[in-house]
């Protein structure tokens, strides 16, 4: 586990329409703890998924500098471990071969990656779903298949790009708990980008509202875990938590 | 798919080319056509059992076959790992895009006579000219395959830790596989065509020559008998060996394009 820090980044895109610039990130300043889980929140357009492909190391920061455990971040990495809105798992491979390859990559012999993927398939109900490929299987389970695939390589943060916004209602509940669970239990250091107020309220340490390329807020979420739904939508902390918040993304 | 639907497949595929040989089978007694004209069922399957004994009809498809097979094995080994190149280098594909649109106009039977005259008669030209069929759609295809490979895809094998090889063998080879299939598949049919063109002009041995031999001789059946095996043998390459290949793959992982 390490400590994220972004100093003054920023981000200028050559917009081709309007023939200028156009800056997309504003002076960014934010540490993230070893072990925290922070939510960047804020309307389409305000920035947040490009500070996630930044931290990736998808694409370079125009001005700023983003440490990683002190380290500058030169491109993508596997101290960084990503999921994505569109799952991204790998077609022409099987589910256990999907959550097996950050593993192989490191060199991990055959049998003994094969045991890590199953032991993180077992994590999220899906062990007998390990020979299956991706298009197989439901939006909700390949999403299951992307956190561990992400976990299964043991980075030092996991970035998180909207990854429930494309399923269903229903399954957005049951794998925020997941989620929530496996984080109570082995405590990775996680920034989650969402437009969801309620899903950032619930997962976060901390919710960062962005607004038009700048850190309007940060807003401390001490709400006591295990945290599961049928709990929190009547507690009232939750709620107030969840209306400070709603109003800073609305007022943005 | 069942093997009961595999079979219905089958007899819905067979019937249609079944009625054909039937007409031909009463037309040509009923008019009285003239053999060099068109021949009888009967005369062609009499040329079919006569290539067959003296082994004639074996060589020469045998022959055609190799040639086709030698020339596509070497496109493919050139064009995929060109097509791959190019897509990942903008600047090599934005170069090379419109020599290649140039020249896969021109694949094929255009290169029949500067072929001839830089391998002589034979082997060398006929595998050049197949070659040339196959190499650039395949280059195309696999140029396609790679450029449409999702970005996410190629960042999520980048963030789990995957160095250039692993980019190559784990991501962009087998997504740009459905594309390379694809281009493989029409690529043969191209050469398929340009092979026997080019057994007609720049050879002595091979289904071409043994079309347009025959020819000289007005014999009809021996006509009829090669382009019955030309098309047959392309029928079956293409359901007995590509179209498993794609349904082994592709189809399993859900990519195939409708």
């Amino acid at each position: 586990m390490k400590t994220l820090s972004l100093k003054s980044l920023s981000k200028t895109y050559f917009d081709l329409y309007a023939g200028s610039h156009h800056t997309a990130l504003h002076d960014i300043s934010l540490d993230v703890p070893a072990g925290e889980f922070v939510a960047i929140v804020g309307p389409s357009g305000c920035g947040k998924s490009t500070i996630l492909n930044m931290v990736a190391g998808f694409i370079a920061p125009s001005g700023g500098e983003i440490l990683v455990g002190g380290e500058p971040v030169r491109g993508p990495g596997a101290d960084r471990g990503v999921v994505f809105q569109s799952f991204a798992l790998f077609p022409w491979k099987t589910v256990l071969e999907n959550v097996g390859f950050g593993p192989k990559m490191r060199g991990v012999p055959k049998a003994e990656r094969d045991e890590i993927a199953r032991d993180y398939l077992g994590l999220v109900g899906l062990a007998h779903a390990a020979d299956r490929y991706p298009n197989e299987l439901s939006g909700g389970m390949q999403q299951r298949v992307g956190v561990v695939r992400a976990l299964a390589n043991e980075p030092d943060i996991l970035l998180m790009d909207e990854p429930f916004a494309s399923v269903d209602a229903q399954t957005r509940m049951t794998l925020q708990e997941e989620l929530t669970r496996i984080w109570e239990d082995r405590r990775p250091t996680v920034v989650f980008i969402t437009h969801d107020v309620p899903e950032a309220v619930f997962l976060a340490n901390r919710v960062v509202v962005l607004s038009k390329g700048r850190i309007l807020e940060q807003v401390e979420v001490p709400l006591a875990r295990p945290r599961v739904w049928d709990r929190l939508v009547e507690d009232d902390a939750f709620k107030s938590l969840s209306n400070k918040v709603l109003a800073l993304v609305r007022a943005a | 798919m069942g093997a009961g639907n595999r079979l219905a497949g089958a007899l819905t595929f067979v019937m249609p080319l079944a009625a054909l040989v039937l007409i031909w089978a009463v037309v040509v007694p009923a008019f009285q056509v003239r053999p060099q004209i068109f021949p009888s069922v009967a005369a062609v399957i009499g040329a079919g059992l006569a290539g067959l004994r003296d082994g004639s009809l074996l060589t020469h498809a045998a022959t055609s076959l190799a040639r086709v097979a030698i020339g596509t094995v070497l496109a493919v080994l050139v064009a995929v790992p060109l097509g791959i190149l190019m897509g990942i280098s903008r600047g090599l594909s934005a170069f090379l895009t419109p020599l290649l649109r140039f020249f896969s106009v021109l694949a094929g039977i255009a290169w029949i006579p500067i072929a001839t005259l830089w391998f002589g008669y034979g082997f060398g030209a006929i595998v050049f000219v197949i070659f040339n069929a196959v190499f650039f759609v395949v280059v195309y295809n696999t140029l396609l395959g790679v450029s449409t490979i999702p970005m996410p895809l190629r960042h999520a094998a980048a963030s789990l830790g995957a160095g250039r090889r692993a980019m190559l063998s784990d991501v962009l080879l087998p997504g740009a596989l459905p594309n390379i299939v694809t281009g493989i598949r029409t690529g043969l049919g191209f050469a398929w065509r340009g092979l026997i063109a080019a057994e007609m002009i720049a050879t002595n041995v091979g289904l071409g020559y043994m079309l347009f031999v025959a020819r000289d001789f007005y014999q009809t059946e021996v006509i009829v008998l090669g382009m019955i095996v030309i098309g047959a043998l392309w029928l079956s390459i293409d359901r007995l060996l590509l179209a498993p290949l794609e349904r082994a793959t592709i189809e399993r992982w859900g990519l195939v394009r409708a």
